[in-house]
């Protein structure tokens, strides 16, 4: 199809023409993917080549000097006049030596390491009525995991040791001066500030971040739970169990469940983010409008709910529409129903109870942001759509909503990914309750998976599943968000509105 | 010679100083957790202690307040960080001896612990054969508050609830909790029970949840939770429009505070021509596994002290926990409480709560929300048998395998 032709399609038929794109191309995108990773595989391999190369030929070429580096780090350095750098090498040299080869044993990196394969074989004993505790696999997970990256950092740093020494030695051979420790400290400070700023927040997400991350994928390939609870009892790895169990196709065991409260999360996300979106939209559109009075006091009455935090507000809505709760109670004094409406403990009523408590405390951000954005739009536009005729519903569609669209695009993508993790309010409305003897692990309808996550953790101590479902998430929502972020008019028509 | 006699006299040396040493009590600190409404008077009787037995007097004691449940599970999740010794309700002590989290309870003092206290709450503190923790409480059952004024007969269910209903108040009872839940089930004539190995696993279960008298404890929930009237729930505090409530001891002061001068107690009523019967259930401190010995001889002392007769009934006349030991209970002021004496009406009608896996709970809780959720108003005997026999069928996947 030409582009020509694309233009004169419908919208609908637009949006059909390029999700059937996407999809056209998936096997097309597919092949590339492998075959660069057959590249990128050859090309690491040749990498990695290359770096024993350049090992093996510094040593050949070097003087004692750099060959001496080889084992004491940084004694090329020092040895060059290049002080601070040299003692840099030692002292990280030192640090690591001291941490694998630790005088007590059992808190030296090696001994983690070496127990990283089992977990832990030495069970907790007792003597006479003293406990003596065994190998702790929560330590030994952790700790290991740490090593490993401490090894990794230190190989790393160990040939950066070694290249310094070859350029050293082809500085000083082309007849130029090294720098000195003085001059490397003003280039930390000039040239090379960037690496003086990154330094910090690189090890900071490294050791807060990314190591925790790794950490919670390998307790998903454990049995970590309750009854494997450290320092008293040991765990250890078990492969996929965790995931063969989630993702089970049994519908009486945790794969029903599952599928049930990610079915659920899902709805529940889309509610959340579309119809806070348009309501707030139309709010924001009502108050906007000409001849509407006291649009002050309208903004104000909406933006209270934002004043009050939710731990409060929510907390309160809950109980209001308990069975013995306020609207209940009102209901069925002015008569119009006869018994309590079951808005905690049918499940149908409980999800749509908090999309609507949702709703209210979603509209007025949204009113805000609305309100902002439309303010913006030239009016110009409306008065000359007005000129041609059209009507103010064809105003709101092919002006105020590819605008609003345009412009919050991204916005609506990341409310989505934050309502499928809406933990507060679930948590706080119905605490995902009710529950039924149709799901298993504790789970309720009204669930998400990050509350079904906290409550594995906090009330089962059920870590692996939880781990797995953390996994999970994380999947579910990187296949989302990469799928609309490409389809959202911000990335695909950039230039629509500049 | 001389070299030999300096080595015995070394030894000699070494030998008083190892037994000196365990006479001498412990000086370290020993942190406690209780429920925050006997904090105060857990310190002033750690002063007591103190002050009897003069080897631990240089002991820092450190008292925090914590939620019984909460102990439990941070006990679980951080064994080493958690308290010496712990307050606990015994529906948690299967997962906590399962965990390692509970040292057993030292030889010398299991035959009086055995001989003061109520058989209900030894057997509350058993695993197995191995006695894990202290007895502390004998309360921890649920009962009937009423108002006077609206309830003319408490001995029925149905006449309970029509009371309500032309009072156009509620009857609160919380009947998706597993705790609450087997008020129905025991009433009617089943049977729910575990029993345990000494590590803290459940191996065995004894259940007649699918038989006929089950069917006619879920059919008797199943018309309660249709009435009008009816309010789930079991704090006096929480419930807006009670005219009745089934709730414990601890919510005795609040209920007279919300019935005032009609405040009545007494024990559950009949349903479907069936005694209510339900859990006598226990509180008791529990001592986690040390690795020094003085340290263990010392948490020992201070806890079974903690549980003594003196000072369990020292306990009810500061906040009003009735306790477990025979002799405290026959004290007069015990013995007057409304509570407590609505409380031991009830007893005779219930089974003392023994060890049931955490999962029970939380499937009690889904069957409960079911028949609140009016999934099973409609249901005939056989389809509420077999929702039964799938209750009994989940809880028998919860045993150590």
């Amino acid at each position: 199809m030409t582009d020509l032709d694309y233009l004169k399609l419908s919208k609908p038929k637009k949006l059909l023409y390029r999700m059937g794109a996407f999809f056209k191309a998936i096997p097309k995108k597919t092949g590339h993917f492998f075959a660069n990773l057959g590249k990128k595989i050859l090309r690491f391999f040749k990498g990695i080549g290359a770096w024993f190369a350049e090992v093996f030929s510094t040593f050949r070429d070097g003087d004692w000097k750099t060959r001496l580096s080889y084992l004491i780090m940084g004694f090329g350095s020092i040895a060059r006049g290049q002080w601070g750098r040299g003692v840099l090498f030692l002292l990280f040299q030192t640090v690591f030596n001291v941490y694998m080869f630790f005088p007590d044993a059992s808190k030296s990196g090696c001994f983690y390491l070496a127990k990283l394969s089992t977990l832990g074989t030495v069970e907790t004993q007792k003597i006479n009525r003293r406990t003596v505790y065994g190998d702790n696999s929560f330590f030994i997970l952790l700790y290991g995991v740490l090593t490993l990256f401490f090894i990794a950092a230190f190989i790393y740093t160990w040939y950066q040791n070694i290249r310094q020494n070859r350029i050293s030695e082809q500085i000083l051979k082309s007849g130029h001066k090294l720098k000195t420790t003085k001059e490397d400290v003003t280039s930390l400070m000039d040239e090379q500030f960037h690496k003086t700023l990154l330094a910090l927040p690189t090890l900071g997400v490294t050791v807060f971040t990314i190591l925790p991350i790794i950490f919670m994928i390998l307790v998903a390939f454990t049995n970590f739970d309750a009854t494997h609870q450290p320092p008293g009892k040991l765990f250890t790895w078990v492969g996929w169990d965790n995931f063969r169990q989630l993702l089970s196709t049994d519908t009486e065991s945790y794969g029903g469940t599952f599928r049930q409260v990610l079915l659920w999360t899902l709805i529940w996300a889309f509610f959340a983010t579309f119809l806070n979106y348009f309501l707030g939209m139309m709010v924001a559109i009502m108050i906007n409008k000409k001849g509407i009075k006291l649009k002050k006091v309208w903004r104000t009455i909406l933006v209270m709910t934002i004043a009050i935090p939710q731990f409060v507000s929510l907390l309160y809505v809950s109980k209001m529409f308990a069975q013995d709760g306020l609207i209940n109670a009102y209901l069925m004094k002015w008569g119009w129903i006869q018994s309590p409406i079951p808005f905690w403990t049918d499940p149908m009523w409980a999800r749509f109870t908090v999309i609507l408590i949702n709703v209210w405390i979603g509209i007025p951000y949204l009113m805000l942001i609305a309100t902002g954005i439309l303010m913006n739009i030239p009016a110009d536009l409306y008065e000359s759509a007005r000129i041609d005729g059209a009507n103010a519903f064809q105003m709101y569609q092919k002006i105020t909503l590819p605008y609003m669209l345009f412009v919050t695009g991204p916005y609506l993508l990341t409310s989505f990914t934050g309502n499928i993790n809406n933990f507060n309010v679930i948590f706080l409305l119905s605490g995902g309750k009710p529950l039924s003897m149709e799901l298993s692990g504790n789970a309720g309808y009204t669930d998400l998976l990050i509350t079904w996550l906290y409550k594995m953790t906090v009330n089962d101590t059920n870590y692996k599943l939880a781990a797995v479902i953390g996994i999970l998430v994380f999947v579910v929502l990187a296949v989302i968000n990469l799928i609309t972020y490409n389809l959202i008019p911000s990335v695909k028509n950039e230039e629509d509105f500049q | 010679m001389k070299k030999l006699l300096s080595f015995l006299l070394v030894a000699v040396m070494m030998l008083a100083m190892v037994s000196f040493a365990s006479a001498e009590g412990f000086s370290g600190e020993i942190k406690i957790w209780v429920a925050d409404a006997v904090v105060d008077f857990t310190k002033e009787q750690v002063e007591n202690f103190k002050a009897l037995h003069p080897e631990y007097a240089d002991m820092k004691v450190d008292v925090s307040p914590m939620g019984e449940g909460d102990a439990a599970s941070k006990m679980i999740t951080d064994v080493e960080g958690g308290a010496d010794i712990f307050g606990f309700a015994q529906d948690q002590l299967a997962r906590l001896v399962a965990a390692n989290a509970l040292e057993e309870v030292a030889p010398e003092n299991i035959d009086a612990l055995k001989a003061e206290n109520d058989p209900g709450s030894v057997g509350a503190v058993t695993m197995g054969e191995t006695i894990y923790a202290y007895p502390m409480t004998s309360d921890n059952g649920y009962f009937l508050y009423y108002d006077k004024s609206v309830i003319t007969d408490p001995s029925t269910l149905e006449g309970i609830l029509a009371d309500c209903e032309n009072a156009g108040k509620s009857f609160y009872m919380e009947i998706n909790s597993g705790w609450y839940q087997t008020a129905f089930f025991f009433g009617a004539g089943c049977e729910l029970t575990f029993d345990s190995n000494d590590e803290g696993q459940l191996v065995k279960m004894n259940a007649s949840y699918a038989s006929e008298a089950g069917v006619r404890a879920l059919k008797a929930m199943i018309a309660v939770a249709k009435s009008p009237a009816f309010a789930n729930g079991s704090s006096v505090s929480n419930a807006a429009n009670a005219a009745a409530i089934v709730d414990g001891t601890w919510d005795a002061a609040a209920a007279k505070q919300a019935f005032g001068d009609n405040y009545a107690a007494c024990k559950l009523p009949t349903v479907d021509g069936f005694q209510l019967g339900g859990f006598g259930g226990f509180k008791m401190l529990g001592v986690k596994p040390q690795t020094d010995d003085d340290k263990l001889a010392a948490c020992d002392a201070l806890a079974a002290y903690l549980t003594s007769e003196a000072v369990q009934l020292a306990r009810y006349n500061a906040v009003g926990w009735g306790p477990s030991n025979l002799n405290a209970q026959q004290n007069e002021a015990v013995q007057a409480d409304e509570a407590l004496s609505a409380l031991a009406a009830q007893l005779a009608f219930c089974d003392p709560q023994g060890q049931y896996p955490g999962e029970y709970w939380s499937l009690a809780t889904a069957l409960g929300d079911d028949i609140l959720a009016d999934k099973l108003d409609d249901a005939d005997d056989a389809t509420l048998l077999e929702t039964l026999q799938k209750f009994e069928a989940t809880c028998e996947t919860y045993l150590a395998k």
